[in-house]
């Protein structure tokens, strides 16, 4: 016990909030940390391969773990498209046609706007906490730095895509590192890493990630945060479909 | 027009003009295509060539002026089209009109489906065609439930991509080489939010094309709700008078954990007045499933009815002549900067098949290639069915540059 209370990690971590025997715990710090409760960013995602870039300019408004708005800035050919999300329920709007298009549960293993990140990712991204169960695993070492490891399950009645993912957690501020998705037949199938971590509005969050696929790992999908707000204060019909709809 | 300008005037005046949000875009298109007669249209419906080339550019430019919660679009539709099929060989007995064909190329050739402005110039010299439309002007105004719209405006709802006849306000385009069009409506439409769930929105359009912009307007006033009857679940209706029909009908659609399958339905009531005709049903039954991250496929089959003694003139309503129809569509991503699509129809009352293969290739800096091939497959048993006889071989290729 004592042995515990003295290990570094512990002592850091429940001074920022997370409690360090419980890997729901963890999580949640690192989601509260990452989310707050209203944020709103802006982002660039670049995918890359070995000789093309292409390179998408993204407003993202988040309230909770259930409402979410993005508006593509750049380039011309996706401008104006947004996407929102209210609980399980998504929508593409393209405002050119004036056409709203409901993402059935079928489209969410499609890749959203040509990236490395599927239409999953961006209604699920955070259920995690809710959709699957956490422990501990043993501690790796990745790249000179050794990492708490939460091996998270996905409950039985939830319905996700990766049925296992692995968290590489910073002992120095409990944020993720680095998270490893697999398949059903445990193949590891792409890899997301963070970095670059910056404090805005008193919330530290990676400000560099990094989608690799394993099939082809020649190539990968970079977000980089340009700002982000905490605590940003919508308009009450913000995450609508009339606010969808009215741009 | 002029209420339109007024409207500018009151709502955007000098001392709030700095307070504006413009916003221009638009994309231009030029494509070049390779086309060959079917025997028989040469045969039997005087469509006397057998291989053309047919030259088309086109493009949208795009203005929005937004404040608060007003808003005044507009879009600006430039077509021009170039090819011999525009001037058949004269007869003993004088001029002809272009052939059937460049119909089908410029589809939808009616930029406005109802049309009480007009706002449009179109031209034919020898063997080509120019043509300008505003096909989208409208002022919009948000208030705190509803939302009102005035002008000429889109009206784009519906899962059919093929064939979606809950939405006679815009032609599907699904099974064409074009791209970023859609057609225009004039008058008025107030969306009601109900709830989160529940939408309705009300129009009132007016039509006077029909009668060459003279006369009485053929007017519109219909329904169509939106309701989310639970994550899975979601039924539009639509109802009301348009085209001088009465019509009511449904959509569904239903979430599968992997996969969507929906249904329409449109019931079209004799014409009022004294013109003969009959009652309709359009019935339309889709799948649409993604297999893999990169592969999705899509499926719709359905019932048209039409006057196939008219279908000559109706390519500029409809695309292809097909009354029982399946259609099978697949989209697979090689590649993230190359996907191909292949699309597969069949009319399965006469046997008439018809295939659309297109690759577009991604170029960068907001442009895309794509090389795109149309095809009849197999012939249909249906001799009095002449518009399948007018479907060509095509190969083209068209160049985007979206800015």
């Amino acid at each position: 016990m004592f042995k515990n209370i003295l290990r570094k990690d512990f002592v850091l971590c429940v001074a920022l909030g997370a409690n360090v025997n419980n890997a729901d715990e963890w999580l949640k710090y690192a989601e509260k940390e990452m989310r707050g409760d209203r944020s709103s960013a802006e982002m660039v995602m670049t995918i890359q391969t070995p000789n093309w870039t292409r390179t998408l300019e993204i407003e993202s408004d988040v309230e909770g773990k259930k409402q979410a708005l993005s508006t593509i800035k750049a380039p011309a050919k996706e401008k104006g498209i947004r996407t929102l999300r209210i609980e399980n329920n998504m929508w593409n709007y393209f405002p050119k046609l004036k056409r709203k298009v409901a993402v059935s549960s079928s489209m969410l293993l499609a890749s959203w706007m040509g990236s490395d990140f599927t239409n999953d990712d961006i209604l699920k991204a955070s259920s995690m906490a809710e959709d699957y169960s956490h422990k501990f695993t043993k501690d790796e070492q990745v790249g000179g730095e050794t990492y708490k490891v939460i091996e998270n399950i996905a409950k039985t009645n939830s319905k996700v895509m990766w049925p296992k993912i692995l968290t590489y957690a910073s002992k120095k501020d409990c944020l993720p590192r680095i998270y490893r998705y697999y398949d059903k037949e445990g193949k590891l199938r792409r890899t997301l890493t963070f970095s670059d971590i910056k404090t805005f509005d008193g919330h530290k969050i990676p400000t560099h990630w990094e989608m690799i696929p394993e099939d082809d790992k020649s190539k990968k999908t970079v977000i980089d945060y340009k700002s982000i707000k905490f605590n940003t204060r919508f308009k009450p019909n913000h995450f609508s479909q009339k606010n969808l709809t009215g741009k | 027009m002029k209420f339109l300008s007024c409207l500018l005037m009151v709502c955007f005046s000098s001392s709030t003009l700095a307070a504006l949000d413009v916003d221009l875009s638009g994309n231009i298109e030029g494509q070049v295509r390779h086309t060959n007669n079917n025997p028989e249209a040469q045969d039997d419906l005087f469509q006397d060539w057998e291989e053309e080339n047919f030259y088309l550019l086109y493009g949208n430019l795009n203005g929005k002026i937004e404040k608060d919660n007003s808003r005044i679009e507009a879009n600006w539709f430039l077509r021009y089209s170039q090819s011999k099929l525009y001037d058949p060989t004269p007869t003993l007995f004088g001029e002809r009109d272009p052939y059937f064909v460049t119909t089908i190329f410029t589809f939808p050739s009616q930029l406005v489906a109802r049309d009480m402005f007009k706002l449009q110039y179109k031209r034919q010299d020898g063997d080509h065609q120019t043509e300008s439309i505003l096909n989208k002007f409208y002022y919009e105004h948000d208030f705190d439930k509803y939302r009102i719209m005035l002008g000429r405006m889109y009206v784009n709802y519906g899962l059919g991509e093929i064939f979606n006849p809950v939405n006679p306000f815009n032609q599907p385009t699904g099974l064409t080489s074009i791209s970023q069009v859609a057609q225009g409506n004039d008058g008025a439409s107030v969306t009601y939010f109900l709830s989160d769930v529940h939408t309705i929105q009300f129009l009132l359009l007016g039509d006077k094309s029909i009668n060459d912009y003279e006369g009485k307007i053929d007017s519109t006033v219909w329904a169509h709700g939106e309701y989310q009857y639970s994550d899975k679940l979601q039924l539009d209706y639509v109802l009301g008078e348009d085209q001088n029909r009465y019509k009511f009908g449904s959509q569904v659609s239903y979430r599968l954990d992997e996969a969507m399958v929906f249904s329409q339905l449109l019931y079209r009531s004799e014409t009022s007045g004294n013109k003969p005709s009959h009652n309709l049903w359009d019935v339309l039954l889709g799948y649409d499933q993604q297999l893999t991250n990169k592969w999705h496929i899509r499926f719709e089959g359905g019932y048209q009815k039409q006057n196939r003694y008219l279908a000559l003139n109706n390519f500029g309503e409809r695309f292809l002549p097909t009354e029982y129809f399946a259609a099978l569509a697949n989209v697979y991503e090689f590649h993230p900067l190359f996907k191909a699509s292949g699309t597969i129809i069949n009319d399965l009352k006469s046997g008439f098949t018809y295939f659309i293969a297109k690759g577009t290739y991604d170029l960068g800096n907001s442009m895309e290639a794509e090389l795109f091939g149309f095809t009849p497959v197999s012939k249909g048993d249906d001799t009095d069915n002449v518009a399948q006889k007018l479907v060509t071989t095509d190969v083209g290729l068209a160049l985007r540059a979206f800015f």
